[in-house]
């Protein structure tokens, strides 16, 4: 190939990618849901969801009413409970949690008071609303946590044991520190995993929406004619795709997330930038593909959901991989996504670079490569 | 309103539809598929989390210590690691997501009599799994010491071990799961997956079967015909929640059968509010395509504005009520929250009409608006 030859090409996919953006830029709802998706839409995924207990509404049915059961009611306490007064009936009870208006209720049975000072075992009972298990787990886990230190505080004092101090015990005191994310900050997970999402919706939308438009209204003929090789009527799709999302991308970030929420950058910003197209290019590849089998756009959209959606549940963002079974474990490994994710949150928050990412960039790189030749053997085929 | 046009364009839109076999399949195979996936991968429950041990001691009661957390089966062991340095890697590449440190001096400590700290480091990265893990540590280690101090007692005071435990523990907590005794998550789950679902297919049939006839231009034999806005409307529609009636009862089925979670509701009140529930969805592909011209907008602007509200503000993942205020107006703005309440209490709390009269009706208003917006903003004679 002389130099000549490759000043052409290069002019080719320029042409072809400035078409790419012409058209983009001249759907104008298209755009301005694309900048609305960048920060509106992340700002209110970071800004308004909590994943933690809150204020868990709860009624007590306290029998005894006396000063021990108001002693251990009164640790039921905010931020993870909030005491919503009490109930006249069990059935009233039932009722509450039926409507949805209370998601716990404790019951205290009468001579509760009388049973700790003779030291018989007593109950207390509770009923969690499980429609949630996340939440029905927390709940009485922290419950758990609050009726145990009671009961051995009680215990403790009843048998003078260390004088009610747990110091003076060869007990252990387990200090749990939490890493890259010391106060659980919901909107930096938030913020982040809504970015990854919205990039991975456009990364395959875009490029496949964009190809099989071509062939829908029967302009792919006109290039199959001109002097393009299917690389050059590919390639430029993505190309454009990925330029318009990594500046959707580089809005959230510094128009978004960092000034709005504090989201410490630990790593590199331009190796994260860098990733992230690596990662647009590979997804992007997958839409492709989706582009060769389908023949109008209406198969595409939902070839793509069928895509989209298990990439975006079973990322490992949602659902620990750890809980999966086996098969769909695996099944992630080829989900682009499943990578990315681990670089984001990598660079992002526990500031890892380029050499500790490598396994991933890797992993990414191969099935970008594979998904993205196959995508052109098949686009080859249909109209080599 | 004249039956025969509507019939007419239902026809043809039912003929078009069938026709394009792969849309055709995708339409049902789609929602299926989905629930599949969902239903096996889409856990929550956090369980074998992936875990190592520090252990600088090397006594026996460090062993027996850590052994508490290796034989749970909330942990997965991967190994005792030799120091933190070696720790902070592997929970930087999350190949650990938590680790329990144990100090020198441990068992000494605990043999003297006296207390003893240890430390765990949890990742962070995914909020709410650090918590679940923070619960599980808690939870272990009080049990450890409570058998402690429960041992220590019946030395000193020469009573069995069992009376011993009562004492330092004089209450219990005994919790009822209400709706989900077991706490499977997929009982809770697959009935919001039907929501999803639900929430996601019928706005992508709808929204890309309209814009496809603007996109195409077939849409001026529309203009140009007799057919009026309201009887076009009905007709193009008719099909799509046809298509979608079937995929509720495939779904249902898939949910009692595949998945065994118990339908304890009213099978026809079920059918009746799903059907609202689908009419309005489909309404929101209705209005998306009068929004937008073109195929690609079609299918952005519906992923955006049905996938992640679907799962972020319906109350599948995250409660509504631990949503915060700004997240939790736009839950109350969305149908996919009333239906949610439906779904879960139609299968798993057995209430009816009765209790959820207002959901069906909020929906049944949202479907009334959509629809209602959706013709004005219609025309048959286009503005440019």
């Amino acid at each position: 190939m002389t130099r000549l030859d490759l000043q052409v090409w290069g002019r080719r996919l320029a042409v072809m990618t400035k078409k790419e953006f012409l058209q983009l830029m001249r759907d104008a709802v298209l755009l301005v849901f694309i900048v609305y998706a960048f920060t509106a839409d992340i700002y209110l995924a970071a800004s308004g969801v909590t994943l933690q207990l809150n204020h868990a509404a709860t009624m007590v049915r306290d029998l005894d009413r006396s000063a021990a059961s108001r002693e251990l009611l009164g640790r039921f306490q905010p931020p993870y409970f909030r005491l919503d007064g009490e109930l006249a009936s069990d059935a009233e009870g039932l009722h509450r949690l039926d409507d949805g208006s209370a998601m716990l209720t404790l019951d205290i049975p009468p001579q509760f008071e009388r049973d700790l000072a003779t030291g018989r075992q007593t109950a207390l009972q509770m009923q969690v609303d499980a429609t949630n298990s996340v939440l029905g787990f927390l709940a009485s886990s922290y419950a758990a946590q609050i009726v145990g230190g009671y009961g051995l505080e009680v215990g403790l004092k009843q048998l003078g044991v260390g004088g009610g101090n747990a110091d003076a015990l060869p007990v252990v005191d387990n200090r749990i520190r939490v890493w890259y994310n010391p106060n659980q900050n919901d909107a930096w997970f938030m913020g982040i995993s809504e970015l990854l999402n919205i990039i991975t919706v456009f990364a395959i939308l875009l490029p496949a929406a964009a190809m099989v438009r071509e062939k829908e209204r029967g302009t792919v003929e006109q290039l199959l004619v001109s002097p393009l090789t299917p690389f050059q009527i590919m390639f430029p799709k993505v190309i454009s795709m990925t330029a318009v999302i990594l500046l959707g991308t580089a809005l959230s970030l510094f128009a978004v997330l960092l000034p709005g929420f504090g989201l410490p950058v630990k790593g590199s910003l331009p190796l994260f930038f860098a990733l992230t197209g690596l990662y647009i290019f590979t997804t992007a590849g997958l839409g492709l593909f989706a582009a060769t089998i389908a023949r109008n756009l209406a198969q595409v959209g939902m070839l793509t959901i069928l895509i989209l959606a298990p990439m975006l549940f079973l990322s490992g963002a949602w659902t620990p991989p750890e809980a999966m079974p086996v098969w769909l474990r695996q099944l992630t490994f080829v989900s682009p996504l499943h990578y990315y994710i681990d670089i984001a949150f990598g660079i992002l928050l526990k500031g890892q670079t380029a050499g500790e990412l490598l396994p991933l960039i890797g992993g990414m790189l191969l099935l970008g490569g594979a998904v993205f030749g196959f995508g052109l053997y098949r686009f080859r085929r249909q109209f080599g | 309103m004249n039956v025969q046009r509507v019939v007419a364009v239902a026809y043809k839109e039912w003929r078009e539809i069938v026709r394009d076999r792969l849309f055709f399949s995708l339409a049902f195979v789609v929602p299926a598929v989905l629930m599949l996936l969902f239903g096996y991968g889409l856990s929550l429950d956090v369980e074998n989390i992936p875990f190592a041990v520090v252990d600088y001691d090397h006594s026996a009661q460090s062993r027996d210590y850590a052994y508490r957390f290796i034989d749970s089966r909330y942990f997965d062991f991967k190994g005792y690691v030799r120091d933190e340095r070696e720790l902070g890697g592997l929970l930087a590449q999350s190949r650990v997501r938590a680790a329990i440190v144990i100090p020198e001096h441990f068992g000494q400590r605990l043999q003297a009599g006296r207390g003893a700290q240890v430390q765990t480091l949890v990742d962070g990265t995914f909020p709410f799994r650090a918590l679940t893990t923070k619960g599980y540590v808690t939870a272990i280690n009080a049990s450890a010491n409570q058998e402690t101090i429960a041992q220590l007692l019946a030395r000193a005071k020469g009573v069995p071990v069992q009376t011993a435990r009562e004492a330092v523990q004089p209450v219990r907590l005994e919790v009822r799961y209400l709706y989900n005794q077991s706490v499977k998550s997929i009982w809770s789950l697959a009935p919001k997956l039907l929501m999803v679902i639900l929430m996601i297919s019928p706005p992508f049939l709808t929204a890309l079967g309209v814009v496809r006839e603007k996109e195409s231009g077939s849409i001026f034999n529309i203009y140009s015909s007799t057919v009026t806005r309201g009887e076009f409307l009905c007709g193009k529609l008719a099909p799509y929640v046809a298509i979608s009636a079937l995929n509720i009862l495939a779904l249902w089925l898939l949910a009692t059968l595949l998945f065994a979670v118990p339908f304890k509701g009213g099978f026809l009140f079920f059918m009746a509010a799903s059907l609202i529930y689908v009419i309005c969805t489909t309404g929101i592909g209705l209005m998306v395509s009068v929004l937008v011209r073109t195929q690609v907008a079609a299918m952005i602007v519906t992923a955006i504005v049905t996938v992640i509200p679907a799962v972020l503000y319906s109350g599948v993942l995250i409660p509504i009520p631990s949503l915060g205020p700004s997240a939790q107006a736009i839950a109350h703005l969305l149908p996919a929250m009333y239906y949610t309440n439906i779904v879960v209490g139609c299968f798993l709390k057995g209430v009816g009409l009765a209790a959820l009269w207002p959901d069906v009706l909020i929906l049944a208003a949202y479907a009334a608006v959509l629809f209602t917006v959706g013709f004005t903003m219609f025309h048959k004679r286009p503005v440019s």
